[in-house]
């Protein structure tokens, strides 16, 4: 039984990891109407700009915020500009954000190679760290990302609730013409949005080079997880990407140890297949999202 | 919509019955092997970009399913004909027929939702590959994570050697990708499936009957990537989880569909011709990264400046694209490419035929439009 | 006989009642005007009508045929066409391949060549043949809506719905699609018409059926319905505080 509380207790930590991967995929998709796949790649090279400073430079990992999370808050910003420069739709933005993604990939295999790389021991001393509760470990990095995006989560609805530019961003996702004629810069709106979705793409990268190995291919990995916490949520929707995030990563470490690990991403895209049939707006999505 | 008519599909089966007796007369005409295979790697990616723009392209559907039907055919073929001993020709077969299974149910179950958006069915044919792959990694039939061997099948000796056998396999379907497409855009079915992709309540008001028409074509591309993916199994040799349904087929499908053009049949097979010619060089001469970034590149460039595709633009510029080829081979020629090979040759021509009807023509177009900009200012 | 009869007819949104037990028919060869305020429920009655919408209760027969399950493609089949108010032609097609479209499909379906001469015929009888193969983001909005007719005719309907057919149209371009709307009425073609300007409605219709807030509270004679208290506090009494008209 310890074994299954244990699976429970990493799968809802893990589940904020997905979280944290998913919010600002789901912000892009729901608001900006950009199916952003570069976010993936934001995450991939914040992991490895993570990796590299601790590596190679000694940083503690945890610092590694300081740098990406500014660089890839800025690279949201830049790519929405661009969108907006050439007035990319919904569909165009899925097959432009491919290209960039798989730039972003040869450039990781370029500059890292393809070989797993894993920040040592010595300079991550918290991946082999854990906290414990009775016979329950929790491992540091995930339980930070649990936390982190809990509260990002939390920070992300209260902005959106409550500050002038959480109405523009709620405006813009209902109908961009009429947000216009209220007044409401879109561009610089949707350039803040992406930024911010940016930046919690670099957060989660930087958990991610804390607790795993990295390899350029493992992005593609993520697409499935991330799509089916996006689409559970509901586009747009923070506490749905949230408790989506919590039930994919439950759902998908009971399965592995009921079942054997190689059955957890079969459980998780039939939770999507099943969530695109019966729930299309998702679990706490309204249509038009946030 | 340009149209296209039965002389196009018998110029393109005289085509393909003269191919078919290359490798008779490949002592004779004294070319090497690789050229076989070459042939076999552009009929492959032909056939695959053909069939999914026969969807996809036709009637607006975005579909990364393309790498679920491949890998039904890699699949049957691995399965059936090396674990069970069955005919090797007929696991073709059946191939194709997993693979319009699949595209069958995805269709009737998709279709009957009532508020389709277009990104829920891009996501759940992501979504399906995913399964496949996951139910492939799970059952110790089908793979069970092990990879399987499919280089030891007995092979239907009279298709010729290796080269041969699959040089002319590859040939069959994409002449029959190549005029499915074709039949399909000059048929009532084409259309249909126009008529949907520019406004789907409009054609079933007007007597198209989309259900029907959708879950047609979505079992003609179905069918053929499921065919063409188990004659595939035999190129592979080694089958694995991780490469049959990795995210490179419908990527490239859909990276030569948009390249070449979606709208137009010839579309995915300028597309492929050119991709697969470029990347085959740069891959041999050691560039493999330079041509993902290449790839990605394009890809971007495509959407940003040329949406309506290469083939169109080399149609309303032919004079452009034939002095681009030239000039490429030229180029080649001065620069030795002929000692290496026939195909390098190609690629510059390719290449520079490329550039030349897509670089110039955007600027030119910016440069209007930004004339309309002015002239609309002056007029405020 | 193929009259048009409708029963009962409703159809709600959300919490709406767009249409609530809505009884009407359509007889051979007339003109039906269908007139109401904004929101009475016009255009849905159309779309559900044209199968464009399906009822949420109700029956629907044209002659013998019973419309109420079929789907749009089938209703088509029966004689049965409409054109929409803001023009949906088909964007990546000519002006001739938009019209050809539906002379594949229906009762009598072509094949696409013989439907693209067949698509001429009423490319010129709409006056547009010259802009035959013009891609359709060159056409201003009267020529959509000819197009748009054009297209519906294609269809070969017996009974066409015109939704707002004017709207949007200089007076010139009013005169001159007032005309078109009696020719295609002369060939043989029942008429349903959905309009604002009720002056061209009872110049045009002979018979007119008044909605309001989802049910019909008028149905008869062009002048005798206008004259009617209901209507004319109902319909026009709203319109008349409007500053414009």
């Amino acid at each position: 039984m310890s074994l299954l509380s244990q699976s429970i207790a990493s799968g809802i930590l893990i589940g904020g990891l997905y979280a944290l991967m998913s919010l600002g995929m789901s912000l892009n998709w729901g608001v900006l109407k950009i199916i952003n796949l570069a976010h993936f790649s934001f995450i991939l090279l914040s992991a490895y700009v993570t990796y590299e400073l601790a590596s190679v430079y000694g940083w503690d990992p945890f610092l590694a915020i300081l740098i990406t999370v500014p660089l890839f808050g800025l690279g949201g910003m830049a790519l929405q500009w661009a969108f907006e420069r050439f007035r990319i739709s919904e569909f165009e933005s899925l097959l432009l954000t491919f290209g960039l993604f798989i730039i972003f990939e040869s450039l990781a295999s370029t500059v890292w190679s393809a070989d797993f790389r894993r920040i040592d021991s010595a300079a991550n001393p918290y991946a082999s760290s854990s906290l414990k509760i009775g016979a329950i470990s929790l491992s540091i990095p995930t339980l930070s990302a649990f936390v982190l995006a809990v509260a990002i989560a939390f920070g992300t609805r209260y902005l959106l609730d409550q500050t002038h530019f959480g109405r523009a961003v709620r405006a813009l996702a209902h109908d961009r013409e009429i947000a216009g004629a209220f007044g409401v810069d879109h561009r610089k709106v949707s350039m803040q949005l992406a930024g911010l979705a940016g930046a919690y793409a670099a957060l989660a990268g930087v958990f991610i080079a804390m607790s795993s190995s990295l390899f350029p291919g493992i992005a593609v990995e993520w697409f499935g997880i991330v799509f089916s916490v996006v689409i559970l949520g509901g586009l747009g929707s923070t506490m749905g990407t949230l408790l989506a995030g919590i039930i994919i990563g439950t759902v998908g470490a009971v399965a592995t140890v009921t079942w054997g690990p190689s059955t957890a991403p079969l459980v998780v895209f039939l939770i999507l297949i099943a969530t695109l049939l019966f729930k299309p707006d998702g679990l706490l999505g309204a249509k038009g999202g946030v | 919509m340009t149209s296209t008519n039965r002389n196009t599909s018998l110029i393109t089966l005289t085509i393909a019955v003269i191919l078919w007796f290359m490798p008779t007369f490949r002592e004779t005409l004294d070319y090497p092997v690789f050229f076989l295979l070459f042939g076999y790697t552009l009929f492959f990616w032909i056939a695959q970009a053909s069939s999914w723009n026969t969807f996809t392209g036709f009637s607006g559907y975005f579909s990364f399913g393309q790498g679920a039907f491949f890998g039904a055919g890699v699949y049957a073929v691995a399965v059936l004909a090396v674990k069970r001993d069955w005919p090797l020709l007929l696991t073709f077969l059946v191939g194709g027929i997993v693979a319009a299974a699949i595209g069958l149910i995805i269709g009737v179950v998709v279709f009957r939702l009532r508020e389709l958006r277009g990104e829920i069915f891009a996501l759940m044919t992501l979504a399906v590959a995913f399964v496949m792959a996951s139910i492939a990694r799970v059952s110790p039939t089908i793979d069970g994570g092990q990879g399987a061997p499919v280089n030891n099948v007995p092979l239907p000796d009279f298709l010729g050697d290796f080269p041969t056998m699959i040089f002319r396999l590859g040939l069959i379907v994409a002449t029959l990708a190549v005029i499915a497409a074709q039949w399909v855009q000059r048929s009532r079915l084409g259309w249909g499936l126009f008529s949907i992709r520019d406004d789907e309540d409009v054609a079933e008001t007007l007597g198209v009957p989309t259900f029907r028409y959708k879950i047609t074509a979505l079992l003609i591309t179905a069918f053929i990537a499921g065919l063409s993916g188990a004659i595939h199994s035999l190129q592979i040799g080694y089958v694995t989880i991780e490469d049959v349904f990795s995210i490179r087929v419908p990527l490239f499908v859909i990276l030569m569909s948009i390249l070449g053009g979606t709208k137009h049949w010839m579309g995915p097979v300028v597309g492929a011709i050119v991709v697969v010619t470029l990347n085959d060089r740069l891959n041999r001469a050691g560039f493999q990264e330079i041509s993902d970034f290449i790839t990605g590149g394009l890809l971007i460039l495509m959407i940003v400046a040329v949406k309506e595709g290469l083939y169109l633009r080399m149609r309303t510029r032919p004079a452009r694209t034939a002095i681009g080829f030239v000039a490429g081979l030229a180029i080649g020629l001065a620069l030795g490419a002929l000692d290496e090979s026939l195909i390098t040759l190609l690629a510059y021509g390719l290449g520079i035929a490329v550039l030349a009807v897509m670089l110039p023509l955007s600027w030119f177009a910016r440069g209007r439009s930004a004339e309309a900009e002015a002239k609309v200012a002056s007029h405020g | 006989m193929a009259d048009l009869r409708f029963a009962r007819i409703g159809k709600r949104f959300g919490g709406i009642r767009a249409l609530d037990g809505v009884d009407g028919h359509v007889d051979d060869g007339e003109i039906l005007g269908l007139v109401g305020p904004n929101g009475s429920g016009k255009s849905t009655l159309i779309n559900v009508l044209s199968g464009h919408y399906e009822a949420d209760e109700g029956t629907i027969t044209y002659g013998d045929a019973n419309l109420t399950d079929l789907p749009p493609h089938r209703i088509i089949e029966t004689g049965l066409a409409r054109t929409y108010q803001i023009p949906r032609p088909f964007s990546t097609m000519t002006a001739l391949e938009n019209v050809s479209v539906p002379f594949m499909f229906g009762a009598n379906p072509l094949p696409p060549p013989v439907a693209r001469e067949s698509a001429m015929e009423w490319l010129s009888f709409t006056g547009l043949e010259g802009l035959a193969n013009e891609p359709i983001d060159s056409l201003n909005l009267h020529q959509l809506k000819y197009l748009e007719l054009a297209r519906a005719l294609a269809a070969r309907p017996k009974l066409l719905f015109l939704d707002e057919v004017l709207s949007g149209l200089n007076p010139t371009e009013i005169t001159a699609s007032i005309e078109m709307v009696r020719r295609i009425h002369a060939s043989g073609i029942t008429l349903v018409i959905v309009e604002h300007l009720v002056r061209v409605v009872t110049e045009l219709a002979s018979r007119i059926m008044v909605l309001d807030r989802g049910t019909v509270i008028a149905d008869g004679d062009p002048k005798v319905v206008m004259q009617d208290d209901a209507v004319v506090t109902a319909y026009l009494g709203k319109r008349s505080r409007r500053a414009e008209g």
